[in-house]
């Protein structure tokens, strides 16, 4: 094989394949894209089911719930695991608050990655530009929250700061890969995976070195002023419905923006049909820096939330919400719509997990597996589509609906 | 088909890393003491250090060897990372069952390690099928690959030991040369661990295979032009599936042979593999998908992660550990810049439909 590195775009490059799949995502009709997604999750929660009970057989524990001969005593029950998930995020007001605190989360940073996968960019970089656009909103409201008088209106301007700043160092986080991928033509997998350990790597550097609590053993910033926390809504847990509300609003604001506006309809082209968006008199790059740099903006204000609802400080080890984001965005259709009711089926998940690890003493990170097998059977339609067949469902080729999902 | 040249923007790419190593090396000197600091540092530059780069090297060059027969064969493997994790993780949990009181055999890490290359082709395998016969997206499924590795492989370790990392669970021992190992200075090369051995072995053995046998020529067809290999009779779709598990097998190796080097697991945060699979994926597209120029890309970034670890050593250095842990990646941004769009086989990523 000869390396010659012909810039003419004819010959493969993972952009046109992935934008060729994105196509038929987008085009396949939102009734079916709805039935993927819930066989698909269906089919997840199925194999989660059974790898917790095979694992029930390795684990040790006082009370087995069965004996199978041959294979010894298993500890988990499935269905007792699924309804403790269920009992534990919805059954009291305080599981109910951090239900819907994880829910928010995910919102902004599924409509993180819903945003680059439009464009068909796949940013799996929302993880970094989320920990320093939190890292950046914590020092913001850390600063400016001193000068500021302790009341209503010190928290009406210091509050939007933080987001704002939070959404400016995201944007430029995400921007990096962005311009990559346009005038370098790099792939914008690798290059937001390594940004995300960079992005890790300087944080900790900042705040272990420079910035943080150096008093502290851990490498956590000071914590935040009072001014600059978001207000507990519910008794028991740090939600906000303010923070829940704004993150709705986004989520209306993006729909419109990619039904409504001559840009939305750009990015949305740009990234669908290339070279016939650069036919139209758009400028096919400058819209991929713009998808990922907004794609990015969003990760950090995931990151500022993060920072003034939940934790009130920036503290190493922040969870692994950006790849949370990934199944949300997957599971959604990357509908900015259809991201609602996804991120809440993972807040669901993600705070019932907890329940499942102190009560049942199943690893939480059970939530992560599930993460991967709902992408997973997502990213396979057709396996879906064989088994219809066979039980003889509709065997119509796809409807498309010219890549509009409402 | 004759090796691959390099091209110009490659040329470009290696200057760069150089150029920059140069300016880090010019910027050392000016800082105060930078005089001594600089004879510390190239007092890194050992038999020892040598030895420590080559097994660093290890892990992703396996990655990057085993994604050329993937992505070669017409299916992109992005899972390369996931497969890592699982034969790190099969290769000490293995160790760990065969070190028990109730198991009838002792530890032993090539048991492991045999463990770890089966456990890492069968998801492989799983992979292929999910791509070949699903049809489904495969830079989608290889980060579900990943995702889903990234979860199981702490919660099997929460399962088997209670926490996310492992217990001490035994490891290979050196080989040492006789005779040659004895030397003072350079006798650290002479003394090299079986992963490293059976790297060294690997590259001119993938090599071959994709260049001199029948086998390479389909797995380069099948990439290329599908719709010829079959009219010529060849099943594309047994082709690919090889092409894929070649790079579940590889990533065995490359997973376990990091693992064992300590012998132990970790799986907090990244877990141990740590993006070493991604680093991989970068070293066979500057390597133009040639086996030996990937070997030499991964030794690069190797070298470079080696570089940080001898540098925490010296204690005139006083410089942040996890910023020059940064090192690696942030090289790896660089070098994509500006190689950026490599020629990737014509076929790859697209689903073959024989027409019977």
């Amino acid at each position: 094989m000869n390396g010659d590195d012909s810039t003419d775009g004819t010959d493969g490059s993972w952009r046109d394949r992935g934008g060729a799949t994105l196509d038929r995502l987008v085009d396949a009709s939102a009734a079916e894209r709805i039935a993927i997604s819930l066989t698909a999750l269906v089919f997840a929660i199925v194999v989660g089911a059974v790898l917790v009970f095979v694992s029930g057989f390795v684990a040790d524990c006082s009370s087995p719930f069965i004996y199978l001969p041959g294979l010894g005593y298993g500890c988990y029950n499935p269905l007792e695991v699924y309804w403790t998930i269920l009992a534990g995020s919805f059954g009291s007001f305080s599981d109910l608050g951090q239900t819907l605190l994880e829910t928010t989360l995910l919102l902004f940073t599924g409509l993180s990655v819903a945003v680059a996968f439009r464009a068909g960019l796949f940013n799996i970089g929302t993880q970094g530009q989320m920990v320093l656009g939190g890292l950046a909103t914590a020092m913001t409201v850390l600063t400016v929250g001193e000068f500021l008088p302790a009341n209503l209106l010190g928290s009406l301007v210091v509050i939007p700061l933080g987001v704002a700043v939070g959404a400016v160092v995201g944007g430029i986080w995400g921007m990096i890969p962005g311009l990559m991928k346009a005038y370098a033509d790099a792939h914008e997998v690798i290059t937001t995976i390594m940004l995300n350990f960079v992005a890790a790597g300087v944080a900790y550097w900042l705040v272990q070195v420079h910035i943080g609590d150096l008093a502290s053993d851990s490498v956590q910033t000071h914590s935040i002023p009072a001014i600059a926390r978001l207000p507990e809504s519910i008794a028991g847990s740090r939600f906000s419905v303010i923070a829940l509300l704004a993150a709705l609003a986004v989520a209306v604001g993006i729909a419109l923006l990619y039904t409504r506006t001559v840009l939305g309809y750009d990015l949305r082209t740009s990234g669908i049909q290339e070279t016939a968006a650069e036919y139209g008199g758009v400028d096919a790059k400058r819209n991929v820096v713009t998808s990922m740099t907004l794609s990015g903006a969003l990760g950090g204000i995931a990151g500022a939330v993060y920072v003034m609802m939940v934790q009130y400080r920036w503290q190493a080890g922040i969870p692994s919400l950006g790849f949370d984001g990934i199944a949300v965005s997957i599971l959604a259709g990357n509908n900015p719509i259809g991201v609602i009711p996804a991120a809440l089926l993972f807040g669901t998940l993600k705070s019932g997990s907890l329940a499942v690890d102190i009560s049942l003493g199943v690893p939480n990170e059970l939530i992560e597996v599930l993460r991967g097998l709902i992408i997973l059977f997502i990213a396979m339609p057709e396996f879906f589509r064989m088994i219809g067949k066979r039980y003889g469902y509709g065997t119509d080729p796809v409807a498309t609906d010219g890549g509009e999902s409402q | 088909m004759s090796a691959s040249t390099i091209t110009g923007r490659q040329r470009l790419a290696l200057g760069a890393v150089v150029s920059g190593l140069f300016v880090l090396a010019v910027a050392l000197l000016l800082v105060d003491g930078g005089r001594e600091i600089a004879v510390d540092v190239a007092g890194v530059f050992t038999a020892s250090y040598l030895g420590s780069a080559l097994r660093l090297t290890v892990p992703i060059a396996f990655a990057a060897m085993g994604g050329i027969f993937a992505e070669k064969s017409g299916v992109i493997n992005i899972g390369l990372e996931g497969l890592l994790i699982i034969g790190a993780l099969s290769a000490i949990a293995t160790n760990y069952a065969l070190g028990l009181e109730s198991t009838p055999i002792d530890a032993n890490p090539w048991l492991a390690l045999l463990a770890a290359v089966l456990a890492s082709a069968f998801v492989a395998f799983l992979f292929a099928a999910v791509c070949i016969e699903f049809k489904a997206d495969q830079i989608i499924a290889g980060l579900a690959v990943w995702l889903i590795a990234l979860g199981a492989a702490p919660f099997v370790s929460v399962i088997i030991w209670g926490q996310r990392n492992s217990p001490r669970v035994g490891m290979f021992s050196s080989i040492s040369i006789p005779g040659l190992s004895a030397l003072p200075g350079i006798g650290a090369i002479f003394s090299i661990t079986p992963p490293v051995l059976l790297l060294l072995l690997a590259v001119p053995f993938s090599w071959f295979l994709l260049n001199r046998t029948t086998f390479g020529m389909r797995l380069e067809a099948s990439g290329e032009d599908p719709k010829s290999l079959d009219t010529a009779g060849v099943d594309v779709r047994k082709v690919r599936y090889a092409g894929v598990i070649l790079s579940g097998i590889y990533c065995g190796i490359g997973g376990a042979g990091l693992a064992l080097n300590t012998g132990t697991f970790v799986g907090t945060g990244d877990t141990m593999i740590d993006g070493r699979g991604w680093i991989g994926l970068t070293a066979y597209l500057i390597g133009n998908y040639n086996p030996v120029g990937a070997f030499l890309a991964s030794f690069l970034f190797a070298g470079l992660d080696a570089l940080q670890l001898e540098l925490q050593q010296i204690s005139t250095i006083t410089i942040s550990s996890t910023l020059v842990g940064i090192v690696p990646y942030v090289a790896v941004l660089v070098v994509l810049t500006f190689v950026g769009r490599t020629r990737m086989p014509s076929a790859a990523g697209e689903h073959y439909d024989s027409d019977e």
